[in-house]
């Protein structure tokens, strides 16, 4: 029990860290990263929600697993308009990227 | 029927699209690849049609794996049924158009590819009877719009407004993923059956401020796929930027299935007669409708304009839920007052599919021959293409709601749902922001349509001519069913109260709605 609070509040942090870290930061690469900060702290908080006396639920490890996969297939296409991004501004600065308003 | 059939035929078909391009450049004959899209939407608006004729829903199906815990289950009820409906016929339209469209650009095989696989995920999302499920195919459908938002890649604003939507709607996501492993830890499923069961009797043993914590997080991850207002900022940017089929689907469809994961949590695991958020969802819907409008009136392109009304009308979907779950709380006895709500909000579902994708795909036409997004330079032109323009005229007629139209309807009905308990302050208040919202917008509508159809055309327009027949026919095809949804109203209605009993039915008897 006083893991399974531990793992979950250790989730939440990482999670506030993750948005923290979309709200302040200015380039487009640490937003990315941000949103993998976040998809780590949800997968943590899986895992710790299915916690049991010396291991982990099934439906949570695989829910863990399928998440993580989900993760890696948003961070390869958010990393590949990342490289269009530059390609047109030469620069991943998001003051410079705000052309699109209203 | 395998229920898994419209699954596997688009999936395997979207696998298979590259494959038959490829095929298709050897003999030199490039539309087979078109035809294949459109065959692989057609089986799958067949067989819902034939599913919603034959009557036999709810359907099961289980992948059983060797350990329990593993399986998944499908489940596909008259709710599920009637949004997959909409979903492949939108899908059958837009891969139709796209043959004229998109003739001209490259990379065509990963365009039909990643259409299919956004329809394969809305589709799923309808199906999934667990959460988890649900949330695979949610990132399947989000994956692919992000990429096919962003799919015109030398142009800055597509991969601008592209990176944009997919930072808002992955956040989103991950909070609704985040509330869907809170409620696993509070209930150690995620079946929806199961959870109402282990929510509604389990009350006392759970802390309720952790539930309505959950319900705040699903309403906010999943309503920025929604676009309710708060979270709205991609919209605008995503649709104009995408390519015109895209912004039909995206508004017509993928906006939609976020309401629907909306309206399925909300009344198959958190009971509306036991929680409290239809005030909320209430007010939500009011502040969406007016921001919306009145963004509209500022806007100069016509795609950003469509894109301000497309969430304008989510607000009144919204609303419709919310004037719902309202009476269902605090009026509990009142079941026709509940119905009707639903009913309005499920039928404008159908409206705005239908009238936003007609909408779209027209402005689609009229860019694609004077190479312009601005309304002030499109002036008349309604004139030079007269089919486009008389299919467009009837769309906005219909988003309107001129009385006859269907769009009328469904708004009515949501009406006269709210003022049925008169000395309900909010419900009265809200009735008038809703009627002064419908006659703004209904403004704007004629507005655009004397400016397009009825000005005379300028000078840079003397030499446009109607588009080639495979963008016109889906244009006047969906403008048919418009005038059709008008005529056989009736019918239409009988059709939607199956979802709407779907959804009443979880209040009354939740422990009918279980296994089979």
């Amino acid at each position: 029990m006083f893991l399974q609070v531990f793992y979950a509040n250790v989730a939440l942090v990482m999670i506030l860290i993750g948005f923290y870290c979309i709200a302040s930061k200015r380039n487009l690469l640490k937003i990315v990263i941000g949103i993998e900060i976040i998809t780590i702290g949800v997968n943590l908080n899986i895992l710790a929600m299915g916690l049991m006396e010396n291991s982990v639920e099934p439906l949570a490890q695989e829910m863990a697993i399928v998440s993580i996969a989900i993760g890696a297939a948003v961070a390869a296409v958010s990393l590949s308009i990342l490289i269009n991004v530059y390609r047109h501004y030469k620069t991943l600065d998001t003051r410079k990227l705000r052309r699109l308003r209203w | 029927m395998n229920p898994m059939l419209p699954l596997l035929t688009l999936l395997g078909g979207s696998v298979a699209t590259p494959l038959v391009g490829m095929f298709s450049r050897k003999i030199r004959f490039e539309k087979i690849r078109d035809a294949w899209a459109i065959l692989a939407f057609l089986v799958t608006t067949c067989y819902f049609s034939y599913l919603i004729y034959s009557g036999k829903l709810p359907l099961y199906y289980a992948v059983k794996l060797e350990p329990s815990w593993a399986s998944i289950e499908i489940r596909i009820d008259s709710f599920s049924a009637y949004m997959s409906l909409i979903f492949s016929f939108l899908g059958l339209m837009v891969s139709i158009y796209s043959v004229g469209y998109m003739s001209g650009e490259t990379g065509l095989d990963e365009y039909y590819a990643l259409l299919l696989t956004l329809v394969a995920g809305m589709i799923g999302v309808t199906m999934a009877n667990d959460l988890f499920t649900l949330y695979v195919f949610w990132e399947l459908m989000c994956i692919s719009s992000y990429t096919l938002v962003s799919f015109r890649k030398h142009r800055w604003e597509a991969v601008e407004a592209g990176f944009k939507y997919l930072v808002m709607s992955t956040i989103g996501s991950l909070i609704a993923l985040y509330s869907i492993s809170l409620l696993y830890g509070i209930a150690g499923t995620l079946n929806f059956s199961e959870l109402s069961q282990i929510i509604s009797s389990g009350a006392e043993s759970i802390s309720t401020s952790t539930l309505y914590f959950i319900i705040a997080m699903i309403i906010a991850g999943f309503g920025v796929t929604a676009a309710i207002v708060p979270f709205h900022t991609w919209l605008p940017d995503a649709h104009p930027a995408a390519p015109s089929s895209i912004s039909a689907m995206l508004s017509g469809v993928v906006i939609k299935t976020g309401a629907y994961v909306i309206f399925r949590s909300l009344y198959a695991v958190f009971f509306p007669t036991e929680f409290l958020y239809g005030h909320i969802l209430i007010l939500f819907g009011l502040l969406t409708m007016s921001v919306a409008n009145i963004m509209v009136i500022l806007q100069k392109d016509i795609k950003r304009f469509l894109a301000y009304s497309s969430i304008a009308n989510m607000g009144y979907i919204i609303l419709g839920l919310g004037v719902s779950t309202y009476i269902a709380h605090f009026y509990p006895s009142d079941i026709a007052a509940v119905s009707l709500a639903l009913l309005g909000s499920l039928f404008h579902v159908l409206n705005h599919a239908v009238g936003k994708g007609l909408l779209f795909l027209g402005a689609g036409c009229f860019i694609k021959q004077a190479k312009t997004r601005n309304i002030a330079k499109l002036e008349g032109i309604g004139r030079k293409m007269p089919v486009s323009a008389v299919s467009f005229s009837v769309g906005l007629l219909n988003l309107a709601g001129v009385p006859p139209m269907s769009g009328f309807w469904s708004k009515f009905f949501i009406i006269i749902a709210m003022l049925s308990h008169p000395k309900d302050t909010l419900l009265h208040t809200s009735t008038i922001v809703f009627v002064v919202n419908i006659l703004v917008a209904a403004g704007y509508y004629l507005w655009l349509l004397q400016r397009i159809t009825l000005r005379k055309p300028g000078e840079q327009l003397s030499k446009i001519r109607e588009v080639s027949p495979s963008m016109v026919i889906p244009v006047a095809i969906l403008a048919c069913i418009c005038i059709l949804l008008t005529l056989f109203i009736a019918p239409v209605l009988d059709l939607i109260s199956g979802p709407v009993e779907a959804l009443i039915g979880y209040l009354h008897k939740p422990e009918a709605i279980g296994g089979v």
